[in-house]
């Protein structure tokens, strides 16, 4: 975490006016399935601690965007550095780039997902233990007491035992979300994490994220609850077509100027 | 010939070479699971790559679903040791022939119980960092495993009966034990009605092994043998449970 936190949630201009070099940086970031072109030149700085709400109607390739930053989507095109490390293609007649593997890329962007993936197979306790493991090197006894003390955090220490079908959808996120902590990333992205919950469920999920956030947690999250955008939301982009078409700080939901962009705050709220 | 002539009295008196055919058939059968489940694997994580590598997968599941037992072992028992001069006893004939056809089979089962894990469950082991070979022995397999568990069940049954046919290369299996003893008593009717008994009986019994072993893998584990299994491993989870939350 930097030192900018102070348990109040940076804003971008604070993080700027501290000429904090962003932790994730997006250039021209293109990607294409075949003929059909879903990132269409992206350009995006998240700042640390920073917390970053991406929205916009479906097809509009929010969560491509999402997962290239961990590379699962590869880009076709443009630079995504993290760290100040290349990661995507790079962008043309750039030197003097350090480049860099995708498995570090991954052990320093943490993510969790719609469908949560937790590994049906294993309790609660050993789906954060296992890639403390096989990943940070921890072992047996050393991961399982960090799985259990990031169970904790989520409020999901007693169901440590339990597997993920004997867990409600909101416990299994609030998992997945432990698993992913428990790895110390510098970034945490959230794929649309409310969006297979039952409704009475997705609160519980929001209120651990927001827990997350008050850590000073840099976060990128695509989502559809746009009241909890508003709340979090240190920088706000609305995307459509593949492209980022409006972006902002603060009061983006009132305040932003694009038609469309607009539209869409009405058409959800 | 009349009923009162069967000696049913026969079965006991020669229970233990019967019995002891079953073993026979059982070890060759064992072995030769324990064999095709990794030729199985292989087999099926070659028949997902790329072409030139899963086209050899493709030929060999094949040409070796297609084969009887009994032609296979002939062929092993004999064929190899004309080609290769390589004289295997009949054990290991047996032992080669079967782990030769159900490595096909297993590859089969192990391709649709591999196709049926979510790739979101790949993808979730990738953005954790995971290595793409952990991923697979870590997130994949067992669950793979776990869905071919039932299926596996009825491929041993089906090892186990198709050791009657390696009678043919002279291997002291149930149907081998039989014969012998029909040569000798001349009551057919009686010794094959044991044999298909010890059959049924074996099938049965393979079948509770494996509900049993599909109970200790199920998550969460069913039944009381996984319970106690698993009790050492609920407690140090209870201890450290008490211990964080302190």
């Amino acid at each position: 975490m930097s030192g900018l936190n102070t348990g109040e949630p940076v804003s971008a201009e604070t993080a700027a006016a501290n000429q904090a070099a962003p932790v994730i940086q997006l250039r021209g970031l293109r990607k294409s399935f075949g003929d059909l072109e879903v990132l269409r030149g992206i350009d995006l700085d998240v700042v640390t601690g920073q917390h970053v709400v991406i929205f916009g109607p479906s097809g509009s390739g929010k969560s491509t965007m999402l997962r290239s930053l961990n590379m699962l989507e590869q880009p076709t095109a443009g630079s995504l550095k993290v760290d100040g490390v290349e990661y995507g293609p790079g962008l043309a007649g750039e030197t003097g780039v350090r480049r860099g593997k995708v498995l570090d890329l991954r052990r320093t962007v943490g993510m969790v997902f719609q469908q949560f993936n937790l590994f049906p197979h294993l309790t609660a306790l050993d789906n954060v233990a296992l890639p403390l493991r096989s990943v940070r090197g921890l072992k047996g006894p050393a991961a399982q007491l960090k799985a259990a003390e990031a169970l904790r955090r989520v409020g999901l220490l007693q169901r440590a035992a339990h597997y993920p079908q004997q867990l409600s959808g909101g416990q299994q996120q609030r998992v997945a979300i432990a698993r992913a902590l428990a790895m110390d990333p510098k970034v945490m992205l959230f794929d649309e994490p409310t969006s297979a919950l039952d409704p009475e469920l997705v609160g519980e999920v929001l209120k651990t994220m927001r827990e997350v956030a008050e850590t000073g947690m840099t976060m990128v999250v695509v989502t559809h609850e746009l009241g909890f955008a508003k709340e979090i939301g240190d920088l706000n982009v609305f995307m459509e077509d593949g492209l980022v078409v409006e972006s902002g700080p603060r009061g983006f939901f009132e305040n932003c100027v694009s038609p469309r962009a607009r539209e869409f705050i009405l058409a959800v709220r | 010939m009349d009923i009162s002539n069967y000696d049913w009295g026969l079965i006991w008196e020669n229970h233990g070479v019967l019995l002891n055919g079953l073993l026979v058939a059982l070890q060759v059968s064992v072995i030769a699971l324990v064999i095709s489940i990794f030729g199985g694997l292989l087999l099926a994580v070659m028949r997902l790559s790329k072409p030139p590598i899963s086209w050899i997968a493709v030929a060999y599941i094949n040409v070796f679903r297609g084969v009887p037992a009994l032609v296979s072992v002939i062929w092993v028992y004999f064929g190899v040791a004309l080609l290769l001069g390589v004289n295997f006893t009949v054990f290991q004939a047996g032992v080669i022939a079967l782990s030769l056809l159900y490595s096909a089979f297993m590859a089969e089962i192990f391709r649709s119980a591999l196709g049926a894990i979510p790739p979101g469950h790949r993808e979730a082991g990738q953005a954790l960092g995971m290595r793409g070979t952990r991923i697979f022995f870590s997130v994949v397999l067992p669950q793979a495993i776990k869905i071919a568990l039932p299926n596996l069940g009825s491929m041993f049954i089906g090892m186990v009966k198709d050791t009657s046919t390696f009678t043919v290369i002279g291997l002291l299996e149930v149907v081998r034990v039989t014969q012998n003893l029909v040569s000798q008593s001349f009551q057919p009717f009686v010794l094959y009605t044991a044999a298909a008994v010890i059959y049924v009986l074996a099938a049965f019994v393979i079948d509770i092994v494996f509900r049993l072993i599909e109970g200790a893998y199920a998550s969460p584990p069913r039944g009381a043998i996984s319970r106690v299994l698993r009790s050492r491993k609920r407690k140090r989870i209870q201890q450290l449970m008490a211990e964080v939350a302190a």
